[in-house]
């Protein structure tokens, strides 16, 4: 039988397409009800536009039906252009929910099917009813693990499917939540983000203008206060502190709003992940679609006790994407984060047992060098302003050297049958991992800096590898050693098959 | 009777080590020439302009200076790293080398390659050339591109691929 989305879809579809349009309307209305001439135009243009995208929403309500088949689920929409789409059951690698606060209103959801590769999802159900929204990803998922069910036991749409044993692997409290507000950099990306807004929705010069009147405000005001110049100093830390904390209480409330009530079940055979506050959202992934895993211990992760551990998969879509399954563990103790590791990897060890080193004075002179461009384009354009206080900035390579000998120290690699490793990092300490059989193709570069000092960097590569983290790579690498790794790399992935 | 060509062929087992290979000569001009062209206003203009001013000659024929410079540049450049691009196939897999100064090397295993493109402009099929593209499910390396290869060579190298991508399902 052929499903339908839920009756108030069009509203939420209507609201999707007025979430872009919102500021350039605004704007049209506020600045429209100023010049009295144009008026009527300019107050009537909106509201047509309104009128048809609603016009455009409701058809899209009525032309969008879905039946669920044998091994596939079928999709038909579009009234004037007519496509029908099939989706074979085991291609789905994620189905994810997502409830902003207005569908927990209306007690509705909206589902997306995503597959490997591409970025848009291969179907997208705005909305559905919370209920049948579930129904459908339970029989998504039941379907998907197990296609070599008995062809007799096909479940209609009313019979129940038995409830698969679910198993708890992290569940996050208020407390660790604020933990992770405060350990990561939310606040400051909004902050960003709601600069560029500013600057959308305002022409240029007026937001500038605004920007600039508040600066000469305040100096003005600082040189009235008559203070000298450590007085001056410490206003500005003071300040700068209480920017700082400013933006962390901003980044522990985007995390209570996104990650509250954070858990992550494994559920016949696949792992789920719900959170959020008001906005609820859930994805799952089942664990061999992982492609590789990042471990991550900041200054600040070192402070509270935590780790993060987070994940690639091949699913598309952009890495800012919510829906995306990207995080197993947000925060976790660091012998939490192995046990879920040593969970998922059944069979490889973690952390392994040794890892090579890589040639201390080497890897710490290139990395030294690395900082000295920035140094002295720091140094210039301090110069420029200051003076001979620009002098200052050499006090920083004697820290920048110490830094980059601790940071080679911890450079590594380890590679035994399952898994190959990289880590990194000594005031961020990373790890980025991946099963040998995830890996696609496998690189040598040489800069020329590489060539004159012997060494090579080996590039391993995944699918889905996100560009924000660091990439599953060992630099700084004797050649004859990069080599060897490579050629047995090679050799064992010429033996193995691709399995997704 | 007609072998079936839908079921995979048993083909003769891979060198466990083969040589690079170079690109036939006859590409070579053609490769100089689009770096020449792709350095000439991305590079000439920019340092014409630039020189103009410094060196106390008149716009023009500083502007025209900086594009044939660029041009010569491009030129040397692009013939020297056509000599450096190199491939082989053996028992690890299909690799690439290219590059003068950052060199790189590409390994695709066979049981990795997801498909296999061939490419032809006007040009390189006036000369009998194909670009070759291996696509993967990689990130960084999705497509592995080999340009100006021989025809020959190419579609070798893309059915012996295709094949042997097929062995390895069927088992």
């Amino acid at each position: 039988m052929e499903h339908r989305l839920h009756p108030w879809s069009w509203l939420f579809v209507l609201v999707q397409q007025l979430r872009q349009f919102v500021v350039p309307l605004a704007a049209l209305v506020f600045a429209g009800q100023r010049s009295s001439d144009d008026g009527g135009w300019a107050l009537w243009g909106p509201l047509i536009g309104v009128g048809v995208l609603v016009v455009v929403s409701i058809l899209q309500y009525f032309t969008y039906r879905y039946r669920i088949g044998e091994d596939a689920i079928q999709v038909r929409s579009g009234l004037f252009q007519r496509n029908q789409r099939q989706i074979p059951f085991t291609r789905i690698h994620n189905v994810a929910l997502h409830q902003s606060l207005l569908h927990r209103l209306f007690k509705v959801a909206e589902v997306r099917l995503e597959a490997a590769g591409g970025n848009k999802p291969e179907a997208q159900m705005r909305v559905l009813g919370l209920d049948q929204a579930l129904a459908l990803e339970q029989l998504l998922r039941h379907h998907g693990e197990a296609p070599q069910a008995p062809t007799g036991a096909t479940t209609g749409a009313g019979e129940a499917l038995p409830a698969p044993a679910q198993e708890q692997l992290l569940a996050l409290d208020t407390a660790e939540v604020v933990r992770l507000g405060l350990v990561s950099n939310r606040g400051m990306l909004v902050v960003a983000a709601g600069v560029g807004v500013l600057f959308q929705a305002f022409p240029e010069k007026a937001a500038v203008g605004m920007i600039q009147r508040f600066f000469h405000e305040a100096v003005g005001y600082a040189g009235h206060l008559d203070l000298g110049w450590l007085g001056m100093a410490s206003a500005t830390l003071a300040l700068l502190g209480l920017a700082v904390f400013v933006l962390r209480l901003l980044s522990v409330a985007l995390a209570l709003a996104q990650y509250h009530g954070f858990r992550l079940v494994c559920t016949g055979g696949r792992l789920l992940v719900e959170r959020g506050l008001l906005a609820r959202a859930r994805s799952s992934v089942s664990p061999r679609r992982i492609q590789a895993w990042f471990l991550q211990e900041t200054l600040l992760h070192r402070w509270l006790g935590r780790r993060s551990l987070r994940i690639d998969t091949a699913t598309g879509g952009g890495d800012n994407d919510p829906r995306k399954l990207r995080e197993l563990a947000p925060i976790a103790t660091p012998q939490h984060c192995d046990q879920l590791i040593a969970r998922l990897l059944p069979g490889s060890q973690w952390p392994p047992p040794g890892w090579q080193p890589l040639p201390r004075g080497g890897a710490a002179v290139r990395l030294f060098a690395r900082t000295l461009p920035w140094l002295a384009l720091a140094g210039l354009a301090l110069a420029w302003q200051f003076g001979p206080w620009a002098g200052l900035v050499l006090l920083w390579l004697p820290l920048s050297a110490y830094a980059s000998w601790r940071q080679a120290g911890r450079l590594g690699y380890a590679l035994d049958e399952r898994l190959v490793a990289v880590r990194g990092g000594w005031w961020s300490r990373w790890w980025r991992f991946a099963e040998v059989d995830k890996l696609q193709a496998l690189g040598l570069h040489r800069s020329p800096l590489d060539r004159c000092l012997g060494t090579a960097t080996v590039w391993l590569d995944t699918a889905g590898a996100s560009a924000l983290w660091p990439p599953l790579r060992v630099r700084y690498l004797p050649q004859d050693q990069a080599r060897a790794l490579v050629e047995e790399l090679a050799r064992m992935l010429a033996r193995r098959r691709q399995v997704w | 009777m007609q072998p079936d060509p839908t079921q995979p062929q048993a083909s003769p087992a891979l060198p466990a080590a083969a040589p690079w290979q170079p690109l036939p000569r006859r590409g070579a001009a053609l490769y100089a020439g689009g770096l020449a062209l792709a350095l000439a206003p991305s590079l000439g203009l920019p340092a014409g302009l630039v020189a103009g001013p410094l060196l106390g000659t008149a716009r023009l024929p500083s502007l025209a200076a900086g594009v044939a410079v660029a041009m010569l540049l491009g030129l040397a450049l692009g013939l020297l790293r056509h000599r450096r691009i190199g491939w082989k196939l053996d028992a690890t897999g299909f690799a690439t080398r290219r590059g003068g100064l950052w060199r790189t090397e590409t390994l695709v295993p066979v049981p990795r390659v997801q498909h296999l493109d061939l490419e032809r402009g006007p040009l390189e099929r006036r000369l009998g050339l194909a670009t070759l593209v291996v696509h993967t499910a990689g990130t960084r390396m999705a497509a592995v591109r080999l340009p100006l290869l021989d025809l020959a060579d190419a579609e070798a190298l893309r059915s012996r691929l295709a094949r042997q991508a097929d062995l390895d399902d069927a088992l």
